[in-house]
C-alpha cells in the first residue's frame, strides 16, 4: 500500500512543473489587516483594479497568526498572497507570498500616493495586462531576483486571465534605487510621428497593419506611486526560516523614538542647567529658601548694627 | 470480537500517543464532507486534510525520535538528501512500524492517503484557473536549516542528561555553532561573563536558499519563451546610474520614465512580432481604471490650475504697467517743463534783441519786419499753451486775463455747459478706482454706528 501511495504522490509531483512551464497561471489573494487607514485602503483598491487575476477579501483579523493566510488563500484557490499589514494606524507593511511553499517577502511601504490624490491624466483599461519594466539591478543579487520573480507573479496579469482585456496599454515600472524599490505606473500613449494632428481614421490604419516605425510612444503617468523597502525574506509561506534580512532597514518605530529622544535631550539639557543655576544661587546665599551665607565679622550689617 | 478489537485499538493509541477518538471524529467529518462533495457542493478541502495528515504524523514522529536511536542515525545520514525523499522515508518507516504493531491502523491510514490523492486529482481537473503547487511537507520548521537545528536540539536534550553526571563535558563541546547566549549565561560565572563578547547577529543572506526558492517558483522568461506569457522587460542598464541624487524629484522621475519608456518600446515591438494585439482600437470601449467622474475631476483640476496661472500673469502685468505708467507721466511732465523753459528763454533773448534793434535804428527794415513776425508767432504760441488750461473768453481783448481771474476760472470752471457737470454717468459709476476694500471693511472713516435695538432706538429718538 505504501508503495502505491508513493508512486501516486511521486507521479503527481513530477507532472506539475512541466505543466507550469507551459502556462502561467496565477491568482492573487489581496487583503489587508485591520487598522489600515483610508489611504492604505485606497491603494489596495487601486492595485486590485489593475489586477484582474486577484481576489479581494475582507480585512484579516489576526496580526500574529499570518500562517492562517495560507489556508485562506487555498480556500480561494489563490497561489499568491498580497497582504497589507497596518501597524499603529500609520505604518504599512506589505507581505508578498507564494502560497503553499513560499517564499515570503516582507516590505515596508512608504511614500504612498494613491491614484485619486495624484490627479494624473493617464488612464488605462481596467484589467489590461501590464508590461512589467524591471531595473537591471534586479538581476544582480539573489534576493532581488527572488523579489522580481514575486512581482512578476503578483503584478503580472497572466495571459488569458478571466477578466483581462486583450490590449496592452500600460507599463508598470519597478526600480531599485537607494536600497528601495520604487513603483510607478504609466499609460502607453501612441502618436503618429508624421501627422501629429491627423484625424482618427487616418491614425488607426497603420496601427492595424502592423509594426511601423512611424508611431511615437510616450508615457503618461497613471498612479499610484509607492516605495517598498524589503525587510526580510522567509523561505516558507508566512513562516519558515529567514533566508534574507535587510540590515539597512530602520524600523519606523526606531526613527520615531530617535526623534523623540533628540527632542527630549534638548529639554533635559535645559532642565539640568536650571537645576545647576539654582544650586549655584543657593551656594551664594541668594535664595530665600536656601542656606544663608555665614555672616562675617566685618559684615556691614554687623558693623553698623 | 468487535469489542476486543476496540480495546486493542485504544491501548495502541495510548501507547502511540494518538488520541484515537479524535482520529475517528476526523474521519467522520471527512466522510460527511465527501458526501457534500458528491452532492455537488464545491468546497475546497485540500488544506484541511493535508494538515490533518501532518498532525497525525507529528506525534508519532516525535515519539520515534525519542525512543529509537536508529532513526536518528538514518536522518543524519540522509541530511543532505532532498526533503521529499526524507519525508517518504519517514513515511515508510512509519508504515513499517505500523505494520508490525497493527494492521488495521495501517490500512486506515492508507485509505486516507489515497483519498487525498484523489482529491488532488479532482482539483486539477476542475475548471479553476490556478494550479496549486503541491505542498512540501516540512517537519515543523523550514527546509534548509531545520535538520541542523533538530540535531542540535537533540544534542541539547542529551546534554541535559549528561549534565547531571558531569558538567565539565559541556565546556568541551565548543564545536557547537549555534549555542544561545542564554544557555551560556547560565553556565558561566560572573567573571567569565564579563569577558564574553556580546553575541551579534550576522546579516542573513542565504544565497543558496534564495536561489533554490527562485528555482522552485521561477517562471520561464528566457528568449525561447513567447514574450506574451510574461511581458516583463529588464532595462539595459541600471536606472540608478542616471539618478545622481535620489532626493532630486525631477531627475528621479525622469529616470523612472526613461526605464518604463524603454520597456514599452521593447515590449511593443516584441508583442507585435508575436502578433498579439497591442493598441486599443478607437471603437473599443470598456471600463477604465479611472472612472469618468475621476477623469472629470482631473480635468477640472487642470483647468483650474491653468486659469490660476493666467490670472496671476495678468495681475503681474497690470502691476508692472502701473509702475511704468507713473514713470512715463513723470517723464512727460519734466519734458513739458523743459520745453516751457526753453521757449521762455528764447522769447527773452528775442525781446532783448528787438529792443536793441529799435534803439539803434529807427527806420525798420524788411528784415526787421520779418523778424518781428517770428517773435509775434513765438509769443502767440506761448500764450496758446498757457491759456489751454483756462479757456479764453471769446471776444475779449487779446492777452491773458489777470492772475486772479485765471485762478478763479481754474477753480470754479469757466465757459461751457454748467448743468449736470457733477452728475454721475455710465463711466463714472463704472469707475471703481476710488474704491478700497480695506476702507470698506473697516467700516468707513468715521465708522458707522451699529444700529441699536428697537427699544433703545425709540428711547434715544424721543417722542415722535
Amino acid at each position: 500500500m505504501a508503495a502505491v501511495y508513493k508512486s501516486l504522490s511521486k507521479g503527481s509531483g513530477s507532472d506539475l512543473p512541466k505543466e507550469r512551464a507551459t502556462k502561467n497561471k496565477q491568482r492573487v489573494l489581496i487583503l489587508s489587516s485591520r487598522g489600515v487607514t483610508y489611504r492604505h485602503r485606497h491603494l489596495l483598491n487601486d492595485l486590485a483594479s489593475m489586477m484582474p487575476h486577484c481576489k479581494k477579501d475582507a480585512k484579516f483579523d489576526a496580526k500574529s497568526k499570518l500562517y492562517q493566510l495560507c489556508e485562506l488563500a487555498d480556500l480561494y484557490n489563490c497561489n499568491n498572497v498580497l497582504f497589507f499589514e497596518a501597524r499603529k494606524g500609520k505604518d504599512l507593511y506589505v507581505w508578498l507570498s507564494k502560497v503553499p511553499n513560499g517564499p515570503t517577502v516582507k516590505f515596508h511601504l512608504q511614500n504612498l500616493h494613491t491614484m485619486e490624490e495624484l490627479h494624473f491624466t493617464g488612464n488605462c483599461l481596467k484589467g489590461s495586462r501590464p508590461l512589467l519594466s524591471f531595473d537591471a539591478t534586479f538581476e544582480t543579487e539573489p534576493h532581488l531576483k527572488l523579489i522580481k520573480e514575486l512581482f512578476l507573479h503578483t503584478f503580472g496579469v497572466p495571459q488569458g486571465a478571466r477578466k483581462s482585456k486583450p490590449f496592452i496599454d500600460h507599463v508598470m515600472g519597478f526600480t531599485v534605487a537607494d536600497g528601495k524599490i520604487w513603483i510607478r505606473n504609466y499609460q502607453i500613449n501612441e502618436t503618429e510621428k508624421t501627422g501629429k494632428e491627423g484625424d482618427d481614421a487616418d491614425k488607426s490604419k497603420p496601427k492595424h497593419k502592423g509594426p511601423k516605425g512611424d508611431t511615437e510612444i510616450n508615457l503618461v503617468e497613471i498612479g499610484p506611486r509607492f516605495v517598498l523597502t524589503p525587510i526580510i525574506i522567509q523561505e516558507g509561506s508566512f513562516g519558515g526560516p529567514i533566508i534574507y534580512e535587510n540590515r539597512q532597514f530602520v524600523s519606523p518605530n526606531q526613527v520615531r523614538s530617535e526623534l523623540r529622544r533628540t527632542k527630549a535631550s534638548r529639554h533635559n539639557a535645559r532642565a539640568e542647567k536650571q537645576v545647576e543655576r539654582l544650586a549655584k544661587k543657593g551656594d551664594l546665599g541668594l535664595r530665600t529658601s536656601g542656606p544663608r551665607k555665614a555672616t562675617d565679622e566685618l559684615d556691614t550689617r554687623k558693623v553698623f548694627a | 470480537m468487535a469489542k476486543a478489537k476496540g480495546r486493542l485499538l485504544a491501548s495502541l493509541a495510548v501507547e502511540k500517543g494518538v488520541d484515537y477518538k479524535k482520529v475517528v471524529e476526523k474521519r467522520k467529518q471527512k466522510e460527511s464532507r465527501r458526501e457534500k462533495r458528491k452532492a455537488g457542493i464545491a468546497v475546497d478541502e485540500k488544506p484541511q486534510p493535508a494538515k490533518k495528515q501532518k498532525k497525525e504524523q507529528k506525534p508519532a514522529e516525535s515519539e520515534e525520535s525519542e525512543d529509537s536511536e536508529d532513526y536518528e542515525d538514518v536522518e543524519d545520514g540522509e541530511e543532505d538528501s532532498e526533503d521529499e525523499e526524507d519525508d517518504y522515508d519517514m513515511a515508510e518507516l512509519l508504515d513499517r512500524e505500523a505494520v508490525e504493531s497493527d494492521e488495521e491502523e495501517d490500512e486506515d491510514d492508507e485509505d486516507e492517503r489515497i483519498d487525498l490523492s484523489k482529491f488532488e486529482h479532482d482539483e486539477s481537473s476542475s475548471d479553476s484557473e490556478v494550479e496549486m503547487e503541491e505542498k512540501i511537507e516540512r517537519p515543523k520548521k523550514g527546509k534548509q536549516s531545520d535538520t541542523p537545528q533538530l540535531k542540535s536540539a537533540l544534542k541539547k536534550t542529551k546534554k541535559a542528561d549528561l549534565q547531571e553526571s558531569d558538567s565539565d563535558e559541556e565546556e568541551e563541546d565548543e564545536e557547537e555553532e549555534d549555542i544561545d547566549m542564554e544557555d551560556i549565561d547560565d553556565e558561566l560565572d560572573d567573571e567569565e561573563r564579563e569577558d564574553l563578547v556580546p553575541y551579534v547577529r550576522t546579516t542573513i543572506n542565504n544565497h543558496t536558499a534564495l536561489l533554490a526558492a527562485l528555482n522552485r517558483i521561477g517562471m520561464p522568461t528566457g528568449p525561447g519563451v513567447p514574450f506574451a506569457t510574461h511581458q516583463s522587460v529588464i532595462s539595459s542598464k541600471p536606472t540608478t546610474e542616471s539618478i545622481p541624487d535620489i532626493q532630486d524629484d525631477l531627475q528621479r522621475e525622469l529616470a523612472f520614465y526613461a526605464q518604463a519608456l524603454e520597456a514599452a518600446q521593447i515590449g511593443r515591438s516584441a508583442l507585435l512580432k508575436e502578433g498579439v494585439p497591442f493598441t486599443r482600437p478607437n471603437d473599443y470601449f470598456a471600463e477604465m481604471v479611472k472612472s469618468d467622474g475621476q477623469m472629470e475631476k482631473v480635468k477640472a483640476k487642470l483647468v483650474e490650475e491653468a486659469t490660476n496661472k493666467k490670472a496671476a500673469a495678468e495681475a503681474r502685468k497690470q502691476r508692472d504697467l502701473k509702475k511704468f505708467g507713473k514713470q512715463v507721466q513723470v517723464a512727460k511732465e519734466q519734458e513739458r517743463a523743459k520745453a516751457k523753459r526753453e521757449t521762455l528763454e528764447k522769447i527773452k533773448t528775442l525781446k532783448k534783441k528787438r529792443a536793441e534793434g529799435s534803439a539803434s535804428a529807427l527806420g525798420a527794415t524788411e528784415a526787421d519786419d520779418l523778424f518781428d513776425v517770428a517773435v509775434d508767432n513765438e509769443i502767440k504760441a506761448h500764450d496758446k499753451r498757457t491759456a489751454s488750461a483756462g479757456k479764453k473768453r471769446p471776444g475779449a481783448p487779446s492777452g491773458a486775463p489777470n492772475a486772479k481771474r485765471q485762478k478763479k476760472d481754474a477753480k470754479y470752471g469757466f465757459g461751457g455747459k454748467k448743468r449736470h457737470a457733477k452728475s454721475g454717468d455710465a463711466v463714472s459709476s463704472g469707475d471703481l478706482s476710488g474704491f478700497s476694500v480695506k476702507r470698506m471693511k473697516s467700516g468707513g472713516k468715521g465708522g458707522a454706528k451699529p444700529r441699536l435695538g428697537k427699544s433703545r432706538r425709540n428711547a434715544g429718538g424721543g417722542k415722535r
